[in-house]
């Protein structure tokens, strides 16, 4: 079974790739834009897939992947199933700071609450960041894009050098708590 | 895994700076690059094939990250910090670009810690006003506590007590009522005198005959014990013992009312309708 290996490729001069998977293919492309769009000061290659495993024959083609973002869609629940089967295709190695989720819709019903429990669960049985973020307006696409130009940096090694992606995940990570009652 | 990423990180940072130097440390950055680039490669060859021979043991995440962070902390222990290069140049442009991001990095966190600081007041304030709240709740709860505690332990001899003690107390009440109203109708509503209407003409004998009129305080007491003692039959019967004016007075000041039949028995009026 071919896994997703994080080490498995050199690295690109100055270049950072991001891998965005997605089942519903609605933020990948804004945020594609938007990452690509941003001013920085480094480039970025932005890969998008629906699902893992990615077809093999792009295999020798593709450059190595810092960070897997894996979207979610809260309204519908094929997103949270697909995301969790895609998992499975993913070596080990790679939680070790190379993973994130973002979550969309968080703020919309009952359902959506649930499915954000269990999204923070599965984030925080793999030590990874989960992010929401708000796909329908350009702010907040924007917004998503900036902290995911953050979290790749660093997962790229970009940063100066104590923070490394697997210190980053480490306090980054999601942590599930229970619910305080509010008086 | 983790030799190859740090040294990665290196490279990266140095072809990044390697965009700001002169063309003269731009060459010896250059070769620098180069020289870890050989590295990298060297390391990537090794992780490659370590990674063939083992193959992915889906071992345990936790076990992984724990395996993966010491090794990470040994390497930090190991690095000495060492300069990029010696040119002046390139460390003065590089220093004033990380000073100045660190610079303003700083001045995000301390704006956002002043902002946590300030949302943390609040809370504590707010905090601190509901405590109160509560704690007067809880004194007056508990004072009513005692309160009902001390009453319920009021045993039947203390009620029986209580009972007696406001029952002398309406007696005694009751009797100097009784003094009052007979001292007053002493007072103002006195038999009348034999001898004072002595005149020949209003045959005052006539009167001082049939004697034995009784007083106002006496037609009262008798009205009212029939009343109370009979209560189907409250008529007191008006004989001549009666003195006229003053059964007048008590019928004409609805104190007391006739009998609709007989004009003889009177009865004394109701008074709770008052």
């Amino acid at each position: 079974m071919a896994l997703l290996t994080p080490f498995s490729k050199v690295p690109e001069l100055n270049t950072a790739t991001v891998l965005l998977v997605e089942n519903e293919e609605e933020l990948q492309s804004k945020l594609a834009n938007a990452l690509v769009q941003y001013k920085k000061d480094f480039n970025v290659n932005v890969r998008l897939a629906r699902k893992l495993p990615l077809p093999v024959e792009n295999k020798e083609t593709r450059p190595r992947i810092d960070l897997i973002v894996f979207v979610v869609n809260l309204l519908s629940e094929r997103s949270l199933q697909s995301v969790e089967s895609s998992l499975a295709h993913l070596h080990s190695d790679c939680f070790l700071g190379k993973v994130c989720f973002l979550v969309t819709d968080a703020r919309c019903g009952s359902h959506t609450q649930e499915r954000l429990v269990s999204v923070r669960k599965l984030a925080a049985s793999h030590q990874s960041p989960v992010l929401c973020a708000e796909h329908r307006t350009v702010d907040g696409v924007n917004a998503a894009a900036v902290r995911l130009l953050n979290i790749l940096k660093v997962s790229a090694g970009m940063s100066p050098i104590a923070t490394t992606a697997l210190y980053l995940s480490s306090l980054t990570r999601c942590s599930v708590t229970s619910d305080l009652e509010e008086d | 895994m983790t030799p190859a990423p740090s040294k990665q990180r290196e490279m990266d940072q140095e072809a990044q700076s390697s965009q700001s130097s002169e063309a003269a440390a731009k060459a010896v950055l250059l070769e620098e690059c180069e020289e870890q680039f050989g590295l990298l490669q060297k390391l990537q060859n090794e992780i490659i094939l370590t990674d063939t021979e083992a193959n992915d043991d889906q071992s345990n995440e936790a076990v992984n990250r724990l395996i993966a962070v010491t090794s990470e902390l040994e390497q930090w222990q190991e690095m000495e910090p060492k300069l990029l290069t010696t040119s002046p140049e390139v460390l003065l442009a590089v220093g004033k670009e990380e000073l100045q991001r660190l610079n303003n990095q700083l001045k995000m966190v301390l704006s956002c810690s002043q902002a946590k600081l300030d949302a943390q007041k609040k809370i504590l304030k707010r905090e601190q006003t509901w405590q109160a709240e509560k704690k007067e709740a809880l004194n007056a709860v508990c004072e009513k506590i005692t309160r009902l505690q001390l009453e319920n332990e009021k045993s039947e001899h203390s009620v029986l007590q209580d009972m007696k003690r406001k029952i002398n107390n309406l007696k005694d009440y009751h009797s100097s009522l009784m003094e009052m109203l007979s001292d007053m109708l002493a007072e103002h509503f006195p038999l009348p005198d034999p001898q004072g209407n002595g005149t020949k003409k209003k045959r005052a004998a006539a009167y001082d005959a049939e004697m034995n009129l009784i007083s106002l305080s006496e037609i009262i007491e008798r009205l009212t014990n029939k009343t109370l003692e009979t209560p189907h039959d409250p008529y007191v019967i008006t004989d001549d013992t009666f003195w006229p004016p003053y059964t007048e007075m008590l019928l004409r000041n609805g104190i007391a009312t006739r009998h609709p039949e007989d004009c003889n028995k009177i009865r004394l009026e109701n008074f709770f309708g008052i």
